[in-house]
C-alpha cells in the first residue's frame, strides 16, 4: 500500500511543474505540499517510516516557509490569491463556487464529527522490556550477588552435556507452556498471556542479556521487576518457588544451547 | 555390472546414512523432548500436556489423509509437523528445510517400519459442493442419526455422554475426550472443509473412537455432514477492551435477546503456572465475555464449554468460575496482580459456583490472602445447556461498600477470568487463567457530537459570505 506515496509524489510534482507554466502560484504551492507529503510518507519504503509527529511539523514548516516565499513579491502574492478571489467572486466561476460553498461547510462538520465523536482507546502502557536488575537478590535465604555473576556449570566441562540434557528436561516441564516447543515464545498458552512471553531464538532476547541477568530474570519471574515493567502483568512464574539454583544454571545453559545464543559476556 | 552397482552404492550409502542421521539428530534435539527417545511417547513433557504427545512405535498416526487401517502418507506426516496440532503442545514447525523434516519423516516410520511396508494413497475427494442452507439441515440429520451427538453432544460441543464414561480412552491407554467441534482453534486435525470431510468423518481418527465413516455414508452425505460441522465453528473475536451499552433493563436470563445483540470479546485462557499447584493440563480453553449496564446495575454474562458439568456432589470439584477486579480503579497504569493481586494492591473476586449457584464476593491480596466480604452485594444465576455454561453476575454499580470500587461510566476498568473445571480436578490455584482485559461502561453519546458539526457547517458557510463581499467590494474597482 505504501507504494502510493512515490505516485502522490509525482502528481505533487506534475502540478506544480504544470503551474509555473500556467504561472499560477497557488497551484504551484499545493503541487509542492502534495510532493512533500507523498515523499515524507514515502521514505517509508527505505528507511523506517518516520513518526506521524515528526510529518506533521515538517509539513507546517514548509507551510509558513512557502507562505512567506510567494508573499514576498507583491505581484506574485496577489497572482497567488488570485484564483481564490475569481471563485468568490467571478460570475463565470459560479459553478465552482456553489460546489465550494457546499461541500467545505460539508467537510469542516464532518471534520468536527470526526474530533468531538468520543472515541474510547483503553489505556495503554508503555513497559520497560529489559529492566535494571538488582545487584543483589535473596534466593531461599541465600544471598546471591547478580552483578558479576557467571554461570558456575560452565566450568564443569566434563559434565556439561548432562547439565544441558537436565536442563532440557527443566525446560519442557516448567517453560514449554508458554515459551514454546521451539523456544520461538508461541507455546500452547502464550495466547493468554499479556504481555506474551519472550522467545529466545532470535538475536534480540537473550542474546543481549549476560546469564547473570538471565538468572535474575528467572529466579524471580514477575515478583522483582520493576515498576516500570508493569510486574502486576507478568506471568513469568518467580522459578525460585520451584527450581533449585542449580536447576535454575541448567535451564539457562540449554536456552542458549538449543537457540545457538551465546550469552552476553562484555 | 557388479561392479558398477557396488559402486552406485559405495557412492550412495554415504548420502542414505547421512540422512538417517540427520533424522535422529533432528528428532533427538527437536522432537524426543515430548514424543521421547525412544519414539514411545513418554519424554520429558508427557505428564505436563494434555492432550499426551504420540508414540510411534505402535505405528497408530491418528491424523491421515487414508483410508482408515493404512499407513498415513509422508504428506500426512509433513502436515502434522509443519502445522502443528491445534488444541495441543504441538506447534507447527516452520524453522526445518523440507530436506530435514524429509529426514525426519524416514526417521519417524523406523521406530514401526512393518506398518509402512504398504504404502497406502489418500483418499480421493471431488469438490466441495456449495454450501446451502438444505445442505446444513441434511447433514443436522445426519449428526443425529449417525449418532455423532452420543459422543459430540447435540451441539457439538463435545459433551456428549459417551465422552465422560471412563472407558473413554485412545490406543494408548490414555484418557481423551470427544472434540468439542464449535472450536475450531481445538482441533487438532484442522478446522476446514478438506480436513473435516476427509481426513475427520472419512478417514476417521485412527487409534481414538472416532471412527471412518466411508462405508456409513455416501459421499454426498458426508459433504453434508461436513458442512454441518463447518457451519457450528464460532468465530474467536480477540481484543483488550469490552464495550458494554447501556439498556433500559438488565437481563435476568441467559437467553435474553439482548445477549444476542450485545459486543463479546473471547479470552484465550491458560493453566494457572504461577503458583502450587501449577497448572499445565487445562481443559478449558476459551470464556467469551459480554455485558450490559443500566441507571443502577451491572450484568455481566461468561460463556464457555465444560463437557462435563460437575455440581460438586460426584467426588469431584464443583465447576467455578470467577470474575476479577481491581478493588479500586487504578488512577494511572499501575494494576493489581493479575492473578490474585498482590500485598499492596487488592482485586475483588466474584465467585460463582455450580454447586450453590449463587455468588461471594472476596477481597484477595494474592492467591492466600483471600477473605470473604461481609457485606454481599453480587447476583449470579447461570444455565447449563449441551456442554455450554452460561453464567450471569449483576452488581448495582455503585453498593454504597467501602471495600467495592464504583462502575463509573466512560471508564476502562480492567478484569480478568478464572474458570474450575471441576472433572479436571480443577480449585483453588488450579484453574484456568485470563490476562488482565478492560471492560468500559459505554456513556450514551454526548449531545454537542450531534449539536457541533452543523453549526460549525453554517460558521464555515457564514464566513464563506463574509469573504465574498469583502472581497468583492475590494476587488470591485479593478
Amino acid at each position: 500500500m505504501a507504494i502510493i506515496y512515490p505516485i502522490i509524489t509525482l502528481l505533487g510534482l506534475m502540478l506544480s511543474i504544470i503551474s509555473v507554466i500556467k504561472r499560477s502560484p497557488l497551484f504551484n504551492f499545493i503541487g509542492i505540499q502534495i510532493a512533500l507529503y507523498g515523499g515524507l510518507k514515502g521514505v517509508g519504503l527505505i528507511i523506517p517510516p518516520l513518526p506521524g509527529q515528526v510529518i506533521l511539523m515538517y509539513m507546517v514548516m514548509s507551510v509558513f516557509a512557502f507562505l512567506i516565499y510567494f508573499s514576498i513579491d507583491d505581484k506574485t502574492f496577489k497572482r497567488f490569491l488570485e484564483p481564490i478571489r475569481s471563485v468568490f467572486v467571478e460570475d463565470d466561476k459560479r459553478i465552482i463556487r456553489s460546489l465550494v460553498f457546499f461541500f467545505v461547510p460539508i467537510l469542516a462538520g464532518f471534520i468536527t464529527y470526526w474530533e468531538v465523536k468520543p472515541r474510547f482507546e483503553p489505556p495503554v502502557s508503555a513497559r520497560i522490556i529489559h529492566p535494571e536488575p538488582s545487584t543483589e537478590i535473596e534466593f531461599r535465604g541465600k544471598t546471591i550477588r547478580i552483578l558479576g555473576l557467571e554461570n558456575p556449570l560452565r566450568k564443569d566441562v566434563t559434565n556439561l552435556p548432562q547439565h544441558i540434557e537436565e536442563g532440557k528436561r527443566i525446560y519442557y516441564q516448567n517453560c514449554l507452556h508458554c515459551h514454546g516447543a521451539d523456544l520461538d515464545g508461541k507455546g500452547h498458552f502464550a495466547q493468554a498471556f499479556n504481555p506474551p512471553p519472550l522467545p529466545f531464538r532470535g538475536t534480540d532476547t537473550i542474546a543481549l542479556l549476560p546469564e547473570s541477568f538471565v538468572f535474575w530474570r528467572v529466579a524471580k519471574g514477575w515478583r522483582d521487576i520493576p515498576e516500570g515493567s508493569t510486574p502486576w502483568d507478568s506471568s513469568m512464574p518467580a522459578f525460585e518457588d520451584f527450581l533449585t539454583e542449580k536447576e535454575i544454571w541448567e535451564v539457562i545453559l540449554f536456552i542458549y544451547e538449543a537457540t545457538g545464543n551465546k550469552p552476553r559476556t562484555w | 555390472m557388479r561392479i558398477f552397482m557396488a559402486i552406485i552404492l559405495i557412492l550412495f550409502l554415504p548420502l542414505y546414512a547421512f540422512s538417517e542421521d540427520e533424522g535422529k539428530k533432528l528428532y533427538d534435539d527437536w522432537c524426543a523432548q515430548c514424543h521421547g527417545y525412544k519414539g514411545d511417547g513418554k519424554g520429558y513433557s508427557t505428564d505436563f500436556t494434555f492432550p499426551k504427545p504420540r508414540g510411534f512405535v505402535k505405528g497408530i498416526y491418528k491424523f491421515h489423509s487414508t483410508p482408515s487401517g493404512s499407513p498415513p502418507t509422508d504428506n500426512d506426516i509433513i502436515r502434522s509437523i509443519r502445522k502443528g496440532n491445534p488444541g495441543s503442545s504441538m506447534p507447527p514447525w516452520k524453522r526445518f528445510s523440507d530436506n530435514e523434516v524429509k529426514a525426519l519423516v524416514n526417521y519417524l516410520k523406523r521406530f514401526s517400519p512393518e506398518n509402512f511396508e504398504s504404502p497406502a494413497e489418500p483418499i480421493k475427494i471431488g469438490k466441495a459442493p456449495r454450501v446451502t442452507d438444505e445442505l446444513i439441515q441434511k447433514g443436522k440429520r445426519l449428526f443425529e442419526e449417525a449418532k455423532c451427538w452420543e459422543c459430540h453432544g447435540k451441539s457439538g460441543r463435545g459433551d456428549g455422554e459417551k465422552g465422560w464414561q471412563e472407558k473413554f480412552k485412545d490406543e494408548w491407554g490414555d484418557r481423551i475426550y470427544p472434540a468439542n467441534l464449535t472450536y475450531p482453534w481445538e482441533l487438532g486435525n484442522g478446522s476446514d472443509m478438506e480436513d473435516l470431510y476427509r481426513r475427520t468423518i472419512t478417514a476417521g481418527i485412527e487409534g481414538t473412537p472416532m471412527a471412518s465413516y466411508q462405508d456409513d455414508l455416501k459421499d454426498d452425505e458426508r459433504w453434508a455432514l461436513a458442512h454441518f460441522i463447518k457451519s457450528l465453528q464460532l468465530k474467536r473475536k480477540l481484543g483488550i477492551a469490552l464495550r458494554m451499552v447501556k439498556v433500559d433493563s438488565a437481563p435476568s436470563s441467559t437467553n435474553d435477546p439482548i445477549w444476542g445483540e450485545t459486543d463479546y470479546l473471547d479470552l484465550p485462557i491458560g493453566g494457572q503456572i504461577l503458583f502450587n499447584p501449577r497448572h499445565f493440563t487445562p481443559t478449558i480453553t476459551n470464556v467469551r465475555v459480554r455485558g450490559v449496564y443500566t441507571d443502577s446495575e451491572i450484568a455481566i454474562m461468561l460463556e464457555w464449554v465444560d463437557k462435563k458439568p460437575n455440581k460438586g456432589d460426584d467426588g469431584m470439584p464443583s465447576d467455578a468460575a470467577h470474575m476479577q477486579f481491581p478493588s479500586k480503579i487504578p488512577e494511572g497504569a499501575e494494576k493489581p496482580y493479575f492473578y490474585m493481586g498482590d500485598r499492596r494492591r487488592a482485586v475483588t473476586l466474584w465467585q460463582w459456583k455450580a454447586s450453590e449457584d449463587s455468588a461471594r464476593e472476596y477481597i484477595a491480596k494474592g492467591p492466600e490472602v483471600v477473605t470473604e466480604q461481609e457485606r454481599q452485594d453480587v447476583k449470579a444465576t447461570s444455565t447449563y445447556t449441551d456442554g455450554l455454561y452460561r453464567v450471569i453476575f449483576k452488581r448495582p454499580l455503585n453498593t454504597g461498600d467501602r471495600e467495592d470500587m464504583g462502575f463509573e461510566v466512560g471508564r476502562f476498568i480492567p478484569f480478568s477470568v478464572t474458570l474450575y473445571d471441576g472433572w479436571n480436578k480443577e480449585e483453588g490455584n488450579k484453574g484456568v487463567i485470563s490476562a488482565w482485559y478492560y471492560l468500559m461502561l459505554e456513556p450514551p453519546m454526548h449531545i454537542k457530537v450531534y449539536l457541533l458539526p452543523p453549526i460549525v457547517s453554517l460558521a464555515v458557510y457564514g464566513l464563506g459570505l463574509v469573504l465574498r463581499r469583502k472581497l468583492g467590494k475590494k476587488y470591485k474597482i479593478k
